[in-house]
């Protein structure tokens, strides 16, 4: 069948990020040594999302600062490939974090300007799909918090990065505009065949944006648990009351509690 | 305040509450027959600028341009100090300790020993300025330059962008607002340096006429002055603000 060619093809493809035994220890400002991650290995696929879920410190923002590049692992190698060459990352963080002093469209346009190269067709395509092209000229301080988060989205994919990189992207966000955001996000994965790669400590939020959830421990971080989310591709908010998205959110609920048992029991945690 | 104003009312009451200081002040400097050379009625410090025989135009411009020299100087040394200590950490740590213990130092304290170094000249003057205008903008500007969102800098290195495009695309724009701050403390600061500056020694400048208004009983001739620095700093002020809404419409108005 059609859909297996493309598996097959898919599956063909090398994957995007391969990270193989990766430790990162800090040296803090009293001298002192902590040790944030502890040998993780994992891969990201073609077009695949991959969320990863753990408490706060476990080092989920490290992971991300490591494959991006502008922090070093202290063990373990990272492999970085890309179907056309050059690999760059795209990024979402905690916060919007746009350019005060620039438009809409200058925030959109930031990464394209820093590889050097000129896109104006994909700045407005993503300011389209962000649903933003009345607010082009628009200083972020004009803007309501959702909609920054809109421009940040647009800002992450608009050079076509070999993987977008996702830092608890809806933190603070309320509910309500939350999971529209998350919906739009989802669309934006799917309809640019984008490679993301998605932390948070919303188990929700991981089942209906990812393909896989892993999950890591406590500090010192490492992959403990993969729960597959057996959902289509496409994602709509519908699903969310899925047996499928309960299923799948249990299942990683279960084997946090599992880690989280674990780690009561054993007085050196 | 328990009820708000709207914006008409709210300036009106102002100006309102302004002139009726005024009229109050006259009324009472005539009732209690004040002498002028103890404080002078608005009526008389109006007089003054057509019967006095001082040349207003001459000591205005005198300490417009001592001031406005210092203060430009001071700028600038104090944007590039701030620049040179954000890109060297080497250089940051040999120069802050000066500027933290100069910072503390009451900078009008050095007025009469700057005149011993450099002569009763118009140089002493403008050094003197510099100096007042120069700490309020390393300050701020070193701080805008440094408290970046972090975010935004491991997004451009993520992309290949150096510490010069880091510099240039972030910490400079990011210190903008910060250094319009360093620029209204500095331009109060300018004036008050000039005055200082005058009151040590000069022929000329509102900071002279205050001082040989002293000498000759002349209350009211000081506060010509009064007026004329108060406008002067309003004026002076009120175009940094100006030009800080012009340059940065981005940035939420204080
Ligand atoms: N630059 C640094 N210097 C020293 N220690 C650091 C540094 N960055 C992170 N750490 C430490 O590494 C650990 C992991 O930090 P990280 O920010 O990756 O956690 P996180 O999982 O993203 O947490 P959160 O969910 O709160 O964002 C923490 O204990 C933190 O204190
Ligand atoms: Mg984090």
């Amino acid at each position: 069948m059609a859909g297996d060619a493309v598996e097959r093809a898919r599956m063909s493809q090398p994957d995007v990020v391969t990270m193989t035994g990766i430790g990162k220890r800090y040296s803090t400002a009293k001298g002192d040594d902590v040790t944030a991650l502890t040998d993780v290995s994992l891969s990201v696929r073609d077009q695949e999302t991959l969320a990863i879920v753990g408490p706060s410190g476990c080092g989920k923002s490290t992971l991300l600062r490591l494959i991006a590049g502008v922090d070093h692992q202290t063990e373990g190698t990272i492999q970085r490939d890309s179907p056309d060459g050059g690999f760059v990352v795209g990024y979402i963080f905690q916060e919007s974090s746009l350019m005060p002093w620039r438009s809409v469209y200058d925030n959109v346009r930031l990464p394209l300007e820093v590889v050097g190269r000129s896109d104006p067709e994909a700045i407005d395509e993503l300011i389209r799909m962000v649903g933003m092209q009345d607010f082009e000229k628009a200083y972020p301080i004009e803007l309501s918090g959702g909609m920054q988060r809109r421009v940040s989205l647009a800002r992450a994919f608009v050079h076509k990065p070999s993987i977008v990189l996702m830092d608890e992207p809806f933190t603070g966000v309320d509910e309500f505009t939350k999971e529209g955001l998350q919906h739009e996000l989802s669309r934006m994965i799917r309809e640019l065949g984008a490679t993301a790669m998605l932390v948070t400590h919303d188990i929700e939020e991981a089942v209906f944006l990812s393909d896989r959830v892993l999950i890591m421990s406590p500090r010192p971080g490492r992959i403990l648990a993969e729960v597959v989310v057996e959902l289509p591709k496409e994602r709509d908010p519908s699903m969310r009351s899925s047996i499928k998205f309960f299923d799948a959110a249990r299942e990683v609920r279960e084997r946090v509690l599992e880690i989280h048992q674990v780690g009561q029991a054993d007085p050196a945690v | 305040m328990s009820r708000s104003l709207s914006r008409q009312a709210g300036y009106g009451l102002s100006v309102l509450s302004f002139l009726l200081g005024l009229v109050l002040w006259e009324l009472m400097v005539g009732w209690f027959d004040v002498p002028s050379f103890l404080f002078p009625a608005p009526s008389a410090i109006f007089e003054v600028y057509f019967t006095a025989d001082v040349d207003w135009l001459r000591h205005t411009l005198a300490t417009l341009r001592t001031a406005l020299t210092g203060f430009t100087i001071g700028v600038v040394f104090g944007f590039a100090l701030a620049v040179v200590i954000t890109l060297s950490h080497v250089l940051s740590r040999m120069i802050m300790p000066y500027v933290v213990a100069l910072q503390v130092l009451p900078k009008v304290a050095i007025a009469p020993i700057l005149y011993i170094m450099l002569g009763f000249t118009n140089t002493s003057r403008v050094i003197l300025i510099v100096i007042l205008t120069f700490f309020p903008i390393v300050i701020n500007v070193s701080t805008g330059l440094a408290t970046v969102d972090r975010n935004l800098v491991h997004l451009l290195q993520s992309l290949g962008a150096g510490r010069f495009s880091v510099f240039y695309k972030v910490r400079l724009p990011n210190s903008l607002p910060y250094f319009f701050d360093g620029l209204r403390i500095a331009v109060s600061g300018a004036l008050v340096g000039a005055i200082v500056a005058e009151f040590v020694s000069s022929s000329e400048g509102l900071g002279f006429l205050i001082l040989n208004s002293q000498y000759t009983f002349n209350t009211t001739a000081a506060f010509g002055a009064f007026v004329i620095l108060t406008a002067l700093g309003l004026a002076l002020y009120g175009s940094v603000v100006f030009l800080g809404w012009r340059v940065m419409p981005w940035n939420e108005r204080a």
